[in-house]
């Protein structure tokens, strides 16, 4: 129980011109967005992996219109040529122009990195305010999130491809799974923390309904650790992705997917070593620039961190 | 290029062995590399070519094979005769020949073992293969008589393969369901020493072999221990080789051979006569591939030749017709009838055919798509031949999806009726053998897995099966390739090419290739040191 002179004060913050605006405004510890950004910049290694992060999606984004070669289109004759001949970064087993089957392949993953976050933690997300706001529910809820821990991706993914033939919704599906738990833990250990909060006390004595206390008051104090999240998650995923892939149970040909590329390449590492490398390369890279970004985001946004 | 290939060769091959320790020994067993293992050894319980390999090693047949994959050549029997009704066999057997444990062969010994294979109460997946058996009986101690209930002119050659062996009843007996898993015994020029599934098979040489068949220049073993080790992983294979830390393997990556070539002291050969086809076959009761232009199309719009050439790395060849050249009974001119490569011929047909060009790229017809789906094993060469023809059919309008499987639960999916069309691999010695196998309508829904039902097709096999002239066999064989590959079946895409290669250390290695066997008995092969 928080006192009620805290909520007697809020109520008279300035600029509060009704109760429930004073609790808005008791809420909103606003991490400003300038300070965050400026944080981001002011370092050497999040500002590279920023605009890895930003290279990367533009690439993928304008895939159809920076390259240079059609990436269906194979050429027989001209098979794992190395870099430099004929094209920059040379050709794979079937002829087809590497840049152009790595920028189509970064589309790919980052589509499938991004459809999985995106469903994992919708899903992960309702389950954690829903765990943390009735205590009821929360020792089934995270019990079963428990047991959804216990198996690893790539098990669900294997599972999945067997059952619905592997391709790409089977990892999506498989890797959206994954990541539920881990996010319905992250949210719910958060919101606990913002539900002992006085102005949630007080959001309640006015009689606020609970989707509209966990949408308004508890969501946006959760926002900082989702985004930290999310964000060393998506590199991740992206891993996990790849490596279904080059298992064979994500993307199918002729779709380019980084993972799958790298796995076409590993039969000839030693006479054309450019088809595995590369792909290998650009995940590395992208991982390693979401985890770089991921921990700067968190020292950003975590006022103790803060300088 | 090269010298960065060698120093990575060696580098891998230094970390693939660095924790073997080096014993210098006189005369190390000779190692055979290979990349998959049998699930057991038993001749009529496996269709595995991994179990044939060894299988002419382990034990003999009646008869043998030459490296022309055409003649047939004594083996167990030194003599035999065929009945002017085809109905019955007369085999002389050899009097010399000894099992591993040194018992004498007897007649009764071949008896039971082609009973066991034929008898239907064994339920062999190979049974088939025997024909259509009245009785196998000895005559005196030294002649067999194969009577059959219909005249099978296949029988020679199905008696040359490794499901045919000659096995010790009393080892069956002992070992039950574990005979050809815990132990063997056979006649073979080696004999089963130790098997660690998944990893070796060790096999000691059989002393007193002597009985080799006369398509090698010694019929004795030279060779006191062979040991067969799997590497699945390719590149490991090469190293291992290229370190000279194993001695032949005939699972060589293709694109290695020319830097193998390049070797000093290294035997690379090829074998020419080699029948081990890729085909893709379409079910021919689906839609968008019942219609024949499509079917016509496909073959016209895959650059078969090109397919052939990148995947085997300039050391495949396409396929003219149905079958391989090499085989028995192929007909020369069923490749007159196959549409040659042309991708503007194959837009026009699919034109006239009605299948208009979509807006994505993709013909359509009635509202259909003209879209398929083809099934496939995951090994090392499917990925890259079904993405070739993938973007030679999209060409033309053409989309075909591709969904391989791993070999653990593809043979299942193979068998149902989910797919349009699929692409198979497959060794076979005659022309009757492998359309028999996939053309006849009752081995529908497989290996007849295009579904395929035609009285005329039926007919023609029946009669070239029942065939007890040579030249009546052939033509009846020929109409079929002609039918068949005018109705476009399979898309017939390439040989697979059989290389050996053999280090400095082993003398004699030559490619035979019978189902997949590339050393066949392993006779004539020596070490040097």
């Amino acid at each position: 129980m928080s006192s009620p002179m805290k909520l007697e004060r809020n109520a008279f913050q300035p600029g509060a011109k009704t109760v429930e605006a004073a609790v808005s405004v008791a809420a909103a510890a606003p991490v400003r967005r300038k300070t965050v950004l400026r944080m981001l910049l002011s370092d050497v290694g999040s500002c590279v992996a920023l605009s890895l992060v930003v290279l990367a999606i533009l690439g993928a984004v304008f895939a159809s219109w920076l390259a240079p070669t059609d990436p269906f289109g194979n050429d027989l004759a001209n098979t794992l040529k190395p870099p430099g001949e004929g094209s920059l970064l040379g050709t794979d087993g079937q002829g087809r122009d590497m840049i152009t089957r790595l920028l189509y392949g970064l589309r790919t993953t980052l589509m499938m990195g991004s459809a999985s976050v995106v469903f994992g933690c919708t899903i992960g997300g309702i389950i954690g305010f829903a765990a943390a706001y009735y205590p009821r529910l929360s020792g089934l809820l995270m019990r079963f999130m428990d047991i959804l821990l216990s198996f690893p991706a790539i098990l669900f993914g294997l599972a999945i491809a067997a059952i619905f033939g592997p391709g790409l919704p089977a990892v999506i599906i498989a890797l959206s799974i994954a990541t539920v738990p881990l996010m319905a833990r992250v949210v719910r250990g958060s919101a606990l923390v913002v539900l002992q909060q006085g102005y949630i006390e007080a959001a309640r004595s006015l009689g606020l309904s609970d989707l509209r206390i966990i949408l308004r008051y508890v969501l946006p104090n959760c926002l900082s650790a989702i985004f930290v999240f999310v964000t060393l998650r998506f590199g991740q995923v992206i891993l996990l992705g790849a490596a279904l892939s080059f298992l064979g149970l994500g993307a199918q040909p002729p779709t380019a997917e980084l993972g799958a590329m790298a796995a076409d390449g590993r039969n000839f590492l030693f006479f054309a070593p450019h088809v595995s490398v590369l792909p290998s390369l650009v995940i590395f890279a992208v991982v390693l620039a979401f985890n770089v970004l991921g921990d700067s985001l968190r020292d950003a946004l975590d006022p103790k961190l803060r300088k | 290029m090269f010298k960065l290939t060698t120093l990575l060769l060696a580098g891998a091959a230094a970390a693939s062995f660095a924790a073997v320790p080096a014993v210098a020994q006189q005369k190390a067993p000779l190692t055979i590399l290979r990349v998959i293992d049998a699930d057991n050894y038993d001749p009529i319980r496996t269709t595995a070519t991994a179990a044939a390999e060894v299988m002419y090693m382990l034990a003999d047949t009646l008869v043998t094979v030459d490296f022309d994959m055409k003649t047939i050549k004594p083996g167990l029997a030194d003599s035999w005769t065929i009945s002017p009704d085809g109905l019955t066999y007369t085999f002389k057997i050899r009097k010399d020949v000894k099992f591993c444990d040194g018992r004498p062969m007897t007649i009764d010994d071949v008896v039971y073992s082609l009973k066991r294979w034929t008898d239907p109460t064994n339920k062999s997946p190979v049974s088939f293969r025997g024909g259509p058996v009245k009785d196998i009986r000895a005559d005196g101690d030294s002649t067999l008589i194969y009577e059959l209930k219909e005249p099978y002119s296949d029988l020679m050659f199905q008696l040359a393969l490794s499901f045919a062996s000659v096995v010790d009843k009393a080892t069956v007996e002992k070992l039950g369901p574990n005979f050809g898993v815990q132990g063997f015994n056979g006649t073979g020029p080696y004999c089963w020493s130790k098997w660690t599934p998944r990893q070796e098979l060790v096999l000691k040489k059989n002393p007193h072999y002597s009985w080799g068949p006369p398509i090698y220049k010694d019929p004795k073993p030279q060779i006191d221990e062979i040991v067969w080790k799997v590497i699945p992983e390719s590149n490991t294979l090469m190293a291992a080789i290229q370190a000279k830390q194993a001695d032949v393997t005939y699972y060589m990556p293709y694109i290695a051979l020319d830097t193998m070539q390049r070797i000093p002291g290294m035997t690379v050969q090829r074998q020419e006569n080699y029948i081990y086809d890729v085909f893709m076959g379409f079910k021919v009761d689906k839609p968008v591939v019942k219609d024949k232009a499509i079917r016509e199309a496909a073959n016209m719009a895959v650059d078969k030749e090109a397919i052939a050439k990148a995947i085997y790395f300039g050391k495949g060849r396409s396929l003219p017709s149905l079958l391989n050249p090499a085989v028995v009974d192929y007909d020369k001119d069923s490749a007159k009838v196959m549409p040659k490569h042309d991708p503007k011929a194959a837009a026009k047909l699919l034109e006239d055919a009605g299948w208009k060009m979509g807006a994505d790229g993709i013909r359509e017809k009635d509202g259909e798509k003209a879209s398929f789906t083809v099934y496939g094993i995951r090994n090392s060469d499917n990925p890259r031949i079904s993405e070739a023809m993938q973007a030679d059919l999209r060409k033309v309008g053409i989309d075909m999806k591709i969904q391989l499987w791993d070999a653990t639960v593809a043979w299942g999916k193979l068998a149902t009726q989910e797919f349009d069309a699929f692409l198979m691999s497959y060794p076979y010695v005659t022309a009757t053998e492998a359309m028999n196998l996939y053309f006849r309508s009752q081995q529908a829904p497989t290996p007849n897995r295009m579904n395929w039902k035609n009285p005329k097709t039926d007919e023609l096999l029946k009669a070239a099966s029942m065939a007890t002239d040579a030249d009546k066999r052939r033509q009846a064989l020929a109409e079929v390739q002609t039918q068949l590959t005018e109705a476009n079946v399979w898309v017939p895409l390439s040989s697979q090419p059989l290389w050996i290669v053999a280090t400095d250390r082993v003398e004699g290695a030559r490619a035979h290739g019978l189902y997949g066997a590339g050393l066949y008995k392993g006779l004539d092969l020596k070490l040097k040191r």
